[in-house]
């Protein structure tokens, strides 16, 4: 048979965000595959050079729609080591607090996504009602819905309203309820389950020529390398949970470890607000104004573990008001460029949005 | 800059006893950045995989064009022994050309595209690194030079847009 060339994407239920595969096939056997990023690219690190550091919080939360909170943090943590300032207490718990909230939405927008292409609408619609919960509980939180531009360099933008706690446990419980019928609804489900059991496989050795992490890595490795233990930040040193891992890594051991991982995470955020202190929760960065102010020079990275891996900036800073350079490092780039073009080929076209779903690959991060 | 843990201290020694360190920083306390002459790079690469740190973070490049240098860093991570390891050197900014590192890292290869798209970087070895990537028909200079104006470049690419009704009044102005 003839090889033809088909796109899949950018409007393409399957898809994840705007980009597009590009894929050889010979009858729905891929052949040769390449992703096709750039439509999401807007400049952000260039723009960040030309805003002060304190601007720049409106601009990065929007480099990954679905969890834009990890980008805060790290943009916090690298200015709090080259200035060298200390976080609160109360905010570090804050921030692991907002963190888990965030990690828990983008499971979920990942967990119900799986609905996307294989045909399963119900998921994706629980699963987004589900979310919005969380985003109602955000608005709260910080006045917005999806960007909270809530972690700022020092500390977190300001202290919990009253009585938040009460909402948030309250949906914790409510959502822990709910969650065996989504194991029943997706992982106990044979329609879903013929769609992602030994498919897509990934390899250890692949884990590690990638540079895959998260949960693409655990699943294959059975090694516990989350950062959030590995190298803990915030005080997540402070919290008991346990880190999912499997060592045979086909589509539908991803989603089961991110379906666990959903339950640690609401383990997580009791613990968090069981132990906050109260007390302060910013510290001021510089003697400069609150909106123009200095950051010492020097160059370092951070990163923390994000619902899709390891999610990190580089930052230089010459010691002025803007930022000399940020690198951003998404979580998905290597799964999402290198995986497509060596590991795709071999599978069948309606397989590829499966590799998207449960990499969570997320095409924002990727383009930048 | 804090108190520096042990493990830290053991690999500044160990890496300035095999290679000629330029510089040794301690950005964090569990963060070690190290400068090497760019011909020492690759071997003190392959040293550090095959010594843990395995999982190659970013590779990325910072334009300091008052020295007329690029400078190539390499954020590397040992899972084991957790400490991340800023690899960098300087190259001619005139002549911006690098050797790849695809065969001791594999998933530095879109980072090298990446690099070579912002920055104009040429990675030999890298049979790919001159493709485009994100920037569909770009005809300029690498975007994130800094001699790269992109006001200047959006007012000479597209017309600026007129309005029929002046916004730029008051409310209440007549």
């Amino acid at each position: 048979m003839k090889e033809i060339k088909l796109f899949l994407g950018p409007q393409h239920p399957g898809m994840h965000g705007n980009s597009s595969v590009h894929m050889y096939v010979d009858g729905d056997i891929i052949k040769r595959s390449y992703l096709l990023p750039g439509m999401l690219h807007r400049g952000f690190e260039k723009s960040m050079e030309k805003r002060t550091w304190m601007n720049n919080i409106a601009l990065i939360p929007r480099i990954c729609v679905p969890e834009p909170d990890t980008n805060e943090m790290v943009y916090a943590m690298n200015i709090e080591a080259l200035a060298n300032i200390e976080v609160p207490e109360r905010a570090h718990w804050i921030r692991m607090l907002v963190l888990e909230m965030a990690r828990l939405s983008a499971h979920l927008m990942a967990f119900g996504g799986i609905g996307g292409p294989t045909g399963l609408y119900t998921a994706m619609y629980w699963a987004q009602a589900d979310r919005d919960l969380i985003l109602t509980l955000f608005e709260e939180m910080t006045g917005q819905r999806i960007y909270h531009m809530y972690i700022v360099a020092g500390g977190v933008r300001k202290d919990l309203p009253e009585g938040i706690e009460k909402k948030i446990l309250a949906f914790c419980d409510d959502l822990e309820r709910r969650l065996p019928e989504y194991e029943d609804l997706v992982l106990n489900n044979p329609t879903i389950l013929a769609r992602i059991k030994d498919i897509i496989m990934l390899p250890e050795e692949v884990v590690w020529e990638l540079g895959v992490t998260g949960i693409g890595m655990r699943s294959a490795t059975g090694k516990e390398y989350d950062l959030r233990k590995v190298n803990p930040y915030a005080r997540y040193d402070q919290v008991e949970f346990d880190v999912p891992t499997a060592t045979y890594s086909d589509a539908f051991t991803r989603m089961t470890l991110k379906y666990r991982e959903m339950g640690q995470t609401i383990r997580i955020i009791r613990q968090v607000l069981a132990k906050m202190p109260k007390g302060p929760v910013r510290a001021k960065v510089d003697d400069g104004s609150a909106l123009r102010w200095r950051v010492p020079k020097g160059q370092v990275y951070s990163a923390v573990e994000a619902s899709r891996g390891e999610y990190g900036y580089y930052t230089v800073s010459d010691g002025g008001t803007m930022p000399y350079r940020v690198a951003v490092r998404g979580a998905s780039f290597p799964q999402g460029l290198l995986g497509i073009e060596k590991y795709l080929p071999g599978h069948r076209i309606d397989d590829a949005p499966m590799w998207f779903d449960t990499m969570g690959i997320c095409s924002p991060e990727i383009d930048r | 800059m804090n108190s520096m843990n042990n493990n830290v201290a053991d690999l500044v020694k160990d890496v300035e006893a095999r290679f000629n360190v330029l510089s040794v920083d301690y950005p964090k306390d569990d963060q070690v950045s190290f400068d090497f002459d760019n011909r020492d790079l690759h071997s003190a690469l392959s040293y550090l995989r095959s010594a843990g740190w395995i999982q190659l973070s970013i590779l990325s490049c910072i334009d300091w064009i008052d020295e007329n240098e690029f400078q190539l860093v390499y954020i590397i991570f040992n899972w084991e022994n957790p400490i991340r390891i800023q690899v960098r050197t300087r190259i001619d900014r005139k002549e911006a050309k690098f050797r790849t590192i695809t065969s001791i890292y594999p998933g530095a290869k879109y980072y090298e595209r990446d690099v070579h798209e912002f920055f104009g970087v040429e990675f030999e070895g890298n049979p790919d690194s001159n493709k485009q990537l994100f920037l569909e028909n770009w005809d300029d200079m690498p975007p994130l030079r800094k001699d790269f104006d992109s006001i200047a470049y959006s007012d000479s690419k597209y017309p600026k847009r007129e309005y029929k009704t002046d916004f730029s009044k008051k409310a209440g102005d007549k």
